[in-house]
């Protein structure tokens, strides 16, 4: 942008001092936040979403909820942790909405090992394996398998209590067993008695 | 046989990720360095969290981050209502996230709030650019319609700063960051309707953007102030007919 040129009382001149484009930038509140956590939230982003352009715009609206959510972000025991529930339950509210095709992805997986031999990534695994769950389900299991927080962990975060933790993780494993008994005979699932 | 992951008796993406984020501090951070050092799966971990850093600055790099979020908080400060300072807004907030530039101010214009403090030399002066002219905008004088505007700061001494624009469309926030002596960056034309007020808040900690805009939006321009020791320096904006 051009800079200005004042003409106070008549008198023309120019504003001294450096140009805005020789001025080195200072880090501000959004630039902590991003250098903090802008590349988790956006990876979280384009692993549930599996589009980049997608991933820009959710990345942008879970910090706009973070700037208008000062306060609870500030009291946030883990910012991290705060943000990346966030951006989970964003992303999986608009693959709900957007009635995402997780039945294609699991298919693809299963194609691949059965021709190719390619054994699938676990979170590749899990994120396909979303779609056989309910939704509430789905978040726990991200914050599970994805996150590796333990079931303690979980419940503290998402302010749900244990037990509650323990029976959607259950639902989960329950669905993606179903699924994976036609789809991946041979693998097994932990019992979800015994997840830390 | 694959595995669907999860925690493990030390292992945690999570504890790795706040350990980036510089969150974990004493015995914890130094038990997951630690860990860190010895533990193939984390290092692999870690390893990821480097590429997605890499990944960040390529796929959405700060300016164009800044850029979009101050566009959606733009946006979604009035919801309801047509939206205003179209042209220039988003670009001019993001870069005000970011930096202000320093020159000398022309004039003054302040008002005591709600009893906030108003200490000696704290204001602000608006720049009115039409066709090649350039000047300060005097009290009371009108903006010409489709006047390019630039708003300079006085910080007098405080380290952070917000200025926002409060009209019949409601607030929107033109600059929050740290708080330098001199002209924001990214100028603006005003494209609403009726007359307005500019509030700069200027205080010793960093002021929140959007908890602001709720205030503005609330309780006007006197229900600006963040907390005790705020300054708030307000300066009506008036309207030339076209």
């Amino acid at each position: 942008m051009a800079r200005l040129t004042l003409l106070a009382g008549g008198r023309a001149g120019a504003i001294p001092g450096p140009s805005p484009r020789s001025e080195p930038r200072p880090a501000g509140l959004l630039e902590d936040l991003y250098r903090r956590h802008a590349p988790g939230v956006l990876a979280r982003c384009r692993y549930l979403l599996r589009d980049d352009d997608a991933a820009r715009d959710a990345t942008q609206d879970v910090f706009v909820r973070a700037l208008r959510a000062g306060p609870e972000l500030q009291a946030a025991a883990s910012p991290t942790a705060w943000l990346l529930q966030v951006a989970t339950r964003h992303c999986l509210n608009r693959l709900r909405a957007a009635r995402a095709a997780w039945r294609g992805e699991f298919e693809r997986l299963a194609r691949d090992r059965r021709e190719r031999g390619i054994e699938p990534d676990a979170r590749e695994l899990v994120r396909a394996l979303l779609g056989t769950s309910p939704g509430e389900a789905q978040e726990i299991a991200v914050l599970y398998f994805v996150d590796d927080l333990t079931q303690a962990e979980i419940a503290e975060a998402t302010g749900r209590s244990l037990p509650t933790v323990r029976k959607r993780l259950r639902e989960f494993l329950a669905a993606a067993r179903a699924a994976l008994a036609e789809a991946f005979p041979g693998i097994a699932l932990p019992d979800p008695e015994e997840l830390p | 046989m694959t595995s669907l992951g999860g925690p493990g008796v030390a292992c945690s993406a999570m504890r790795l990720r706040r350990l980036d984020a510089g969150e974990l501090a004493g015995d914890e951070r130094a038990r997951v360095e630690e860990h860190l050092a010895g533990c193939a799966r984390c290092q692999r971990t870690a390893a990821d969290l480097a590429r997605e850093r890499a990944e960040a600055a390529r796929l959405l790099p700060f300016e164009a981050f800044a850029a979009g979020v101050a566009e959606r908080l733009a946006r979604t400060g009035a919801p309801a209502r047509r939206p205003r300072w179209r042209r220039a807004v988003p670009l001019a907030l993001a870069a005000g996230l970011a930096a202000a530039v320093a020159v000398p101010l022309v004039s003054r214009i302040a008002e005591d709030r709600g009893g906030d403090r108003v200490k000696g030399g704290a204001g602000l002066t608006v720049y009115v650019r039409a066709g090649d002219q350039v000047r300060a905008l005097a009290p009371g004088d009108p903006v010409p319609p489709g006047a390019a505007l630039r708003v300079a700061v006085e910080p007098a001494g405080r380290s952070h700063a917000a200025v926002a624009l409060l009209d019949a469309d409601g607030p929107a926030i033109l600059y929050a960051g740290p708080a330098r002596r001199g002209i924001l960056p990214g100028a603006f034309e005003w494209t609403g309707e009726g007359d307005g007020t500019l509030v700069l808040v200027l205080w010793d900690r960093p002021v929140d953007a959007a908890a602001l805009v709720r205030r503005l939006g609330q309780g006007g321009a006197g229900a600006a102030s963040p907390g005790r020791g705020a300054e708030v320096v307000v300066a009506p904006l008036k309207r030339r007919s076209p």
